[in-house]
Order: C-alpha cells, then structure tokens, then sequence
C-alpha cells in the first residue's frame, strides 16, 4: 500500500513541468526528482557482470585482500538479483551468495558453503555489519534503490572537476547504522562522486569517493575505484572494480540455488 | 594406503564402468581448456585429555590431510569437470591413513536441466546439531565426529528446475561402506568391528539405490522432501565369528522432510524422517525429528561481533536411548562471529539428554592466519554421562584438537 502510494508520488513529481517544479518545489521534492533522475540514467543495463578486489587498511597501514566475482540481474519494479563468488581470502574462496533485494522488505539471501555443499537460508536483517571485515557494510553494497531513502535538495557545490548537486538522503528500511548521507551527484551524467556517511548519534563516520569512472555500452557509467575512509577508526578500504562487462548475456533463471552450486 | 573407494566397491560393476567412462573423460579434458587447481593442506594435532590409565589407549597424534581440487569446463561453460581426491596420514590410527575420491564428475547444463554422471556430494537439510535428511553420502568418521565429513558417493542425478523450485532424480550404484576407527583410538566404538559387513540385499554393496528430491523457497519459507530406497547408510551390528561384531546394512525406504522460515533476526528450522525397513528383523520403523531455531544479535559491544542462540530439540520415536544418540536431547548453542579482518568464529554448543542427564559440551573456533591459512581449535567433553546412554562409551574421550589448514 504505502510502496503504491510512493510511485503515484513519483509520478506526480516527474510529470511535473520543469518551469513549474523550479519555483512549487520544496527541497525535498527537488531531492527526490534528482534521486530519481539518477535512477532513470542507470536503468535498463538489464544484466553485467564485474570483478571486484578490496583492500582493507588498518590504522598501522596493514593490509589485507578480498577477491569476489558478481554478477547482476535487473529486475523491474523490484531490486536486483545478484550472485557473488568470493575468490579470496582462500580459506574462503568457492563460497557463493544469492541475493534477491527487496528495496524497503527484507532481501532474500543464500549462502553457499563450498566445504560441506550446502546451501543456507541466511538472515538480511544485519544491514550495518561490515562487509568481510572492510569498511564498507552491507546496506552500502545493496541494490539502490529510490524508495530506500527519503531526500532533501541541499544546493548546488563543485566537487573536483564536476559539478554537483548536494543532496541529504536518509535511510526508509529498518536497521540503517546511519542517521542520514550527504552525496555529491554530478549535473551532467548523475553519477556519485562522494558520500558522507553519519552514524546513529549524526558524527561523521565515513567517506566514500568515486574515482575513474568510464562509460560502458549502453551509456552507463561505473568507477573503477571506491575509497572509502572511516573518520573514527582510520581505517580504509579501496575498492577496485576490473573487467566489467554489460554484453555478455546473463539469465534471470540463473540466479538461482542450482546456479550457486556451479560458479566458477 | 588402500583408497576406501577402491577397496569399498571393486565388485561394483556399474560403478566400474561410471568410474572408467569418468577417467577416460578426464584423460579428454587435461588437452581442452584451463584447468582451475587449488589444494588445501591440513596439519592437525589432536591431544586426549582424559584416558582411563592402563586403558592401553593411546592419548595424542598427529595427522595430514592433502585435498587438491581440479576443475574445468568446455562446450561453452555448458559442462563442467571436477576430480577432488583426498588422502590423510596419522601417526596412530592406521585405520586413518586412509585415500578417497571425494569428487569426480562430469556435470552438463541444458536449459533447466543438470545432468551429473560420477562421484559427487550432495547435502539436504537445515539443522545443525544433527544432519537428519541428509543421506546420499556416506559419512567419514574418520575425519571427525561431528558428521559434517563425507565420502563421495558414485550417482547419475538428473535435475530439472521450475524458477522457484527443483526437482532431483539420483540413482545410486555401488554403496560405500562406513569406516571405523581403530579399537584403540579413544574415540572409537566400544567394542571390535569387523571388517566384513553384512548386507541384508543379496546383492550386497552392489544393490542400487534410489533417490528423489523436491525443494524450494516461497517467500520466506524453504522446503525439501525427499525421498529414498536403498542400503543404510547407518550400520547395526550383529555378533560375528571371530567375536568381534559385523557391521549390518539393511534395506530401508526413508521420506524426509526439511523447512526453514527465515524472518529479520530468527531463522526457525525443522527436519523430520519416517524410516521403515523391508523386514522386522533387519530394525524396528521409526520417526525422528529435530526441530529449533537461531536468532541473532548483530554488532554487539560497538560493532564487534554478531551473537547468535541456537536451541533446537531432537525426538525419536525408538525407545532405546543405549544406542540412539539424539533419542530425547536438547542442543543450545552460541555463535560468535567476530567482525575482524581475520574473520574469527567461534561455535560453543551442549548436547543434553532429556531423560538421564547426559551431557556433552563442544567448542569450535578458528581464524584466518597468513592470508591464506586457518588455524582452529576444536574441544569436546562429556560429562554426567549415564552408563545407559549411547554414549557411555566416549565417557573418557574428552579431546582437545588443533588444527592448521592452507590453502595454495
């Protein structure tokens, strides 16, 4: 019910007049437009598979590895499929995961575990926890949705070489670590070139940039690097995103246990 | 170091041929396409801390296991190989230096059909204090008491699959006998086995097995039933000539049914069989169930690890607690998963028993170590135990097990 009422929202919002919404609008409603607007420039990509390596830095500069292969289904009007084969750390490697997100529900996740070939119902409840020990937790990982936030327009600012719009967005779905984000969205392709993170008492925790993005058939943009620097505990973790590929055809029917089973 | 494989089955003709069509494919595949190898490497130190002097028991040893795993594929990803064998050497047990081919099949997908041909592991279930359903492979205690060993299992399987749901078809030549340890390991059955079982199908490791399954998930409901025919798995044991006691496979038919419901923190689950026997001699029909959940605490003590409660109960409707391990017990459990980069875990659960009081505690915890390596620890204790309860015999057989496993 609540989900219907928001695409009528959404609807109403975009049908607007651009003259119009430029003077009527409330910041929030500003906020959404651009939310959507994003989501509109990266839809459709239908399916894409990339390797991603993380780095993770302790505050003594220690560093440790994590290979994981993904791949990713579009799903209309839902959130994505996606299936992750973690290659490293190797006492890990051939572990598997299937994701069905869910936007504002909970996602459906299994856990393939290589050693014993089973396959495990896992919880999704734990969106805050951190993503194999690194600096980046699960909810930032999730598919995006737009009614996963709500959104306040907070002006225009250059950011490096762009120009952006500064926009506060706080989490809908239950068990959120943050109070709210502040992201910097370039005007001309709507990309994300920075997020600030603030926990449950409104500190800063964390930054995330975007670094190196490139433009892939279909017109959609991805960055190769993520950094990603928790203000509190100087730690960090880079992300490194190789070998994207949005041709290669992958099925909806295969995003599923048997799937999970066989990757390799 | 006789392979269990080769020793268990060379009378198995339908095996034999499966297992010459596997080699010669296998022969084929080393000139096509990349091979993928990794191998896991074991070092494990196990120390028994509470030996009845003058038991004549050994009360330490030390083991290595080798597990390489090769795997490829061809006809665009359509089929896929794999040949993981496995060796272990002890420095007691002889009965532990032992060989097995714990996978080697070839594997075809068309469309929503999977096709296996060879040797394989499959796992049903959702419990975690005792694997119910689960029975295609027969299970290595020589690895380790906890069940979650298994050996390869020769099979055909044809599986087809409906978005939401698969349904399995295994067909199940040659069985794989159960090994037992030494007499003098501490951890070994009470009493002498034999090493020539005794099959109640006149066509003894030979028989052909069947097996059927249906599973799926439905919102926030995953289900499986099952069903088989074939050779137990599980051994009874009947006196032999030489005094020591033979094991016994009879035939059996078994339906199983497992569900889990999974909502925010909870994950409820419940396993159930109905096993019946062919004839009243060869066992008496039962019912057993285990049932239970786990629920979660995330981020505890400012994001540094994740708690979990797990309690599940277990029923049997044989009423024989002298040989029935889980006949009426309770399991709790707790499960610590740190969030560090080493990804430390440990798993603290009790076994207790229901109508005597028999209790047994087992704590599990490891950590990556070396970027590529794993070092765990291992600790189990009975106590309180009943001189009626089945495991009366693992009275003194408290152990404490270290381990360090890498992996190239």
């Amino acid at each position: 019910m609540i989900m219907k009422k928001f695409w009528c929202l959404c609807l109403a919002v975009a049908a607007l007049p651009a003259g119009f919404a430029a003077f009527g609008q409330t910041p929030e409603e500003r906020g959404l437009e651009i939310a959507i607007a994003m989501d509109e420039r990266d839809s459709g990509w239908r399916y894409f598979s990339a390797d991603m390596e993380m780095i993770l830095r302790n505050r003594a500069g220690r560093e440790s590895r994590r290979r994981i292969t993904n791949r990713q289904f579009e799903v209309d009007g839902d959130g994505d499929k996606s299936l992750s084969l973690f290659r490293e750390p190797r006492d890990v490697a051939g572990t598997a995961m299937l994701t069905f997100a869910h936007g504002l529900e909970p996602d459906d996740q299994w856990l393939y575990l290589p050693a014993i070939k089973r396959v495990k119902r896992i919880s999704t409840r734990n969106k805050s926890g951190p993503f194999m020990g690194s600096e980046i937790a699960y909810e930032d990982i999730g598919s995006p949705e737009v009614k996963k936030y709500s959104y306040r327009y907070l002006g225009d600012e250059p950011c490096g070489q762009y120009e952006c719009y500064k926009l506060e967005r706080h989490p809908q779905y239950e068990g959120s670590g943050y109070t709210r984000h502040i992201s910097w969205v370039d005007k001309a392709e709507y990309r994300l070139i920075r997020i600030e993170f603030y926990d449950r008492k409104d500190a800063l925790l964390k930054t995330m940039d975007f670094i190196g993005y490139n433009e892939y058939p279909g017109g959609y943009w991805r960055a190769d690097r993520f950094e990603v620097t928790n203000h509190q505990t100087g730690k960090s973790t880079t992300l490194l995103w190789r070998n994207y590929d949005f041709e290669t055809e992958l099925h909806e029917k295969d995003f599923n246990h048997n799937a999970l089973k066989r990757l390799r | 170091m006789v392979p269990d494989i080769a020793r268990g089955m060379t009378r198995g003709r339908m095996f034999r041929a499966l297992l010459g069509a596997a080699a010669l494919a296998f022969h084929a595949l080393s000139f096509a396409g990349e091979v993928a190898v990794s191998v896991a490497m074991e070092l494990e130190l196990q120390a028994f801390v509470s030996n009845p002097a003058g038991s004549g028991r050994h009360d330490d040893n030390f083991a290595v296991s080798l597990e390489p795993d090769f795997r490829g594929d061809f006809d665009d990803g359509n089929t896929l190989w794999r040949f993981v064998p496995f060796g272990r050497w002890d420095s007691r047990d002889p009965e532990r230096r032992h060989g097995d081919i714990r996978e080697m099949y070839l594997l075809h997908v068309m469309d929503d059909w999977e096709f296996l041909a060879g040797v394989s592991k499959v796992f049903w279930g959702v419990a975690e204090s005792r694997h119910l359903v689960d029975i295609i492979n027969q299970t290595d205690h020589l690895e380790g008491i906890d069940g979650e060993d298994k050996l390869g299992q020769p099979m055909l399987s044809v599986g087809r699959s409906f978005g939401q749901s698969t349904l399995t078809f295994y067909v199940l030549p040659g069985f794989r006998e159960r090994a037992f340890l030494s007499a003098d390991s501490p951890l070994s059955l009470p009493f002498a086995v034999s090493d020539d079982p005794l099959y109640e199908s006149g066509k003894g490791r030979d028989h052909m097995d069947f097996a059927v399954r249906f599973s799926g998930y439905r919102d926030v409901l995953d289900y499986g039933v099952s069903w088989f025919r074939g050779t137990s798995r599980e051994a009874g044991f009947v006196p032999g000539m030489d005094g020591r006691l033979r094991p016994f496979y009879p035939q059996i038919e078994q339906f199983g049914l497992d569900l889990q419901i999974t909502t925010e923190s909870w994950l409820w689950k419940f396993e159930a069989i109905r096993r019946t026997f062919g004839h009243r001699a060869a066992g008496d029909d039962f019912t057993a169930a285990v049932g239970g959940f786990e629920y979660s605490f995330y981020g505890l003590r400012d994001g540094l690890f994740d708690l979990g409660l797990l309690a599940e109960l277990h029923y049997d409707s044989r009423d024989d607690s002298g040989t029935i391990l889980f006949q009426d017990d309770v399991f709790l459990g707790m499960r610590f998963g740190f969030t560090d980069v080493e990804g430390t875990e440990i798993l603290a659960g009790t076994v207790i028993d229901l109508k005597d009081g028999s209790q047994s505690l087992r704590v599990e915890g490891s950590r990556r170590m070396f970027n590529n390596a794993r070092l765990g620890l291992e600790a189990q204790s009975f106590f309180n135990v009943d001189p009626g309860n089945a495991s009366y015999g693992l009275r003194n057989s408290d152990y404490a097990l270290l381990s360090l496993k890498w992996y190239f």
